[in-house]
């Protein structure tokens, strides 16, 4: 069974229509790239998923079990939402990380707020995790004494530590220097090989191309192509497909 | 003579910063709840707190002072001539029979708490949305994120326009002699009035300039703690 199942997803902002019926799922362990020119709908897809924005109509289920449905009118509680937004996690464009906490304390913040253990085995588990993110000499460091790409290191490792099914990135390179968003897509690339489930959300088309088992090319709301990294980029059927990755690999 | 008038005017600057520490006490409190509700979504009550806090800001503190002293008074002569009695008859006589430093508080805690809001606004409102999605994505609850997240970033962008408005506080706290307050520079005006010293009265400048300076140099060590990290 899917681990996430996206149905005619629609979403607009007053008479803008941003999400125009969206129909995907993922499968666990599956790693699926979002591509496509920015105002094409991915971040507000992105941002449904994670409950920061309510779409309007259409089901999202979780490991089979419907998280959001929009024909249902009755208001979803805070209390109901927290507890639906946990089976995903997000990683920020801008980082967003806690600038008056050290690495460590934006890792172990939420969990010691949700109690999910003892503040001791958070404390070893969130060490564990910023050193697979290649950090274990910064966990006393703060947000502003760090690099762009060691925050948003530590931006994933904050992610990781609330366990989430599904690991969300919005373009989590796009503020980086370039010579910084190698080190991010190598967290990303290594989380794969560890069968994270991620969504990701990037203009990186060579990484998206190797790392990705799906692809799917957003543009005006809806989902133009889907498939494997070699049906989209080597094969792509649209003509809107075709235009956009033939702008995207012109510069090289 | 010169300690004399030191120790005396020492003493009454006691009420002056009795004054002050019970205005801070009161209206750094009431002034976060007054900011919450200027900027609350329920509309009702976001207009009327941006009304009161344009009448309080909008009028001398001097002029509140004025009707916070004889206000309560008036109102209860008013009712009693109708011969109505009731709980809110009963405050006002209770405020009218306060001692005066009583009413000075509450009217420097009303007036100071209306400023110290739009400071508190300011601050909570120049905190970055992507600060509480990023609490709201690690599933934290509303208290959570303003307790644990955004406060400190609020106190570290408030401090200068606060410490600003604390220093004119100790000097606006002279406004209190107006509804008949016995503060320090009121003591010097007796020496002028008794004895036909003037210098007493220019030197009170010295008691409120050793306290703001005091204050600069508090508010500058805190400044300096909170400067651990940048952002």
């Amino acid at each position: 069974m899917a681990i996430l199942e996206v149905k005619n997803l629609y979403k607009c902002f007053g008479k803008t229509e941003v999400l125009k019926g969206i129909n995907f799922s993922l499968e666990k362990g599956e790693v699926l790239a979002i591509i496509g020119s920015s105002g094409g709908g991915k971040t507000t897809l992105l941002r449904c998923l994670n409950f920061l924005e309510t779409a309007d109509k259409g089901k999202i289920s979780v490991d089979g079990k419907v998280i959001f449905d929009g024909d249902e009118h009755k208001k979803i509680s805070d209390e109901e939402i927290r507890k639906n937004r946990l089976h995903f996690g997000l990683v920020f464009q801008q980082f967003n990380l806690f600038p008056q906490y050290t690495a460590l304390k934006n890792v172990t913040l939420a969990p010691n707020l949700l109690k999910v253990d003892t503040p001791e085995n958070i404390d070893a588990s969130a060490r564990k995790l910023l050193d697979r993110v290649g950090l274990s000499d910064k966990v006393d460091n703060y947000p502003c004494e760090l690099s762009g790409g060691q925050q948003q290191r530590v931006a994933i490792a904050r992610a990781l530590a609330l366990n989430p099914d599904i690991l969300c990135f919005d373009e989590p390179t796009s503020a980086l220097d370039p010579e910084l968003t190698g080190e991010v897509l190598r967290v990303i690339k290594d989380l794969k090989n560890h069968n994270s489930t991620m969504l990701i959300v990037t203009h990186e088309m060579e990484f998206a191309k190797k790392v990705a088992d799906k692809v799917i090319f957003m543009a005006d709301g809806i989902i133009e192509e889907m498939g494997t990294p070699s049906e989209v980029f080597d094969n792509p059927k649209s003509d809107k497909t075709k235009a956009f990755l033939n702008k995207s690999f012109e510069v090289f | 003579m010169f300690l004399d008038v030191t120790l005396n005017l020492l003493q009454n600057f006691l009420i002056t910063l009795k004054l002050f520490g019970l205005t801070l006490l009161f209206s750094l409190p009431l002034g976060l709840i007054i900011s919450f509700g200027s900027m609350s979504k329920f509309l009702p009550l976001k207009y009327i707190v941006k009304v009161f806090v344009w009448i309080i800001r909008g009028t001398p503190l001097m002029l509140q002072l004025i009707v916070f002293y004889f206000g309560p008074g008036l109102v209860v002569s008013m009712f009693e001539a109708e011969g109505v009695n009731n709980g809110f008859v009963d405050l006002m006589r209770t405020l009218n029979m306060a001692d005066p430093l009583v009413t000075a508080v509450i009217a420097f805690v009303i007036n100071y708490a209306c400023y110290f809001s739009e400071i508190y606004r300011g601050g909570i409102e120049s905190i970055q949305i992507g600060q509480y999605e990023a609490g709201y994505v690690l599933g934290m609850t509303k208290t959570q994120i303003f307790f644990k997240v955004v406060l400190l970033q609020v106190v570290k962008r408030i401090v200068p326009p606060m410490s600003n408005e604390i220093i004119t506080l100790v000097k606006d706290t002279s406004l209190a002699r107006t509804i008949t307050v016995y503060e320090i520079i009121w003591a010097a005006q007796d020496y002028v009035r008794n004895d036909g010293l003037l210098w007493p009265l220019f030197y009170t400048g010295v008691f409120y300039l050793a306290f703001s300076g005091i204050l600069t140099l508090l508010f500058g060590f805190v400044e300096k703690k909170l400067n651990f990290y940048r952002g």
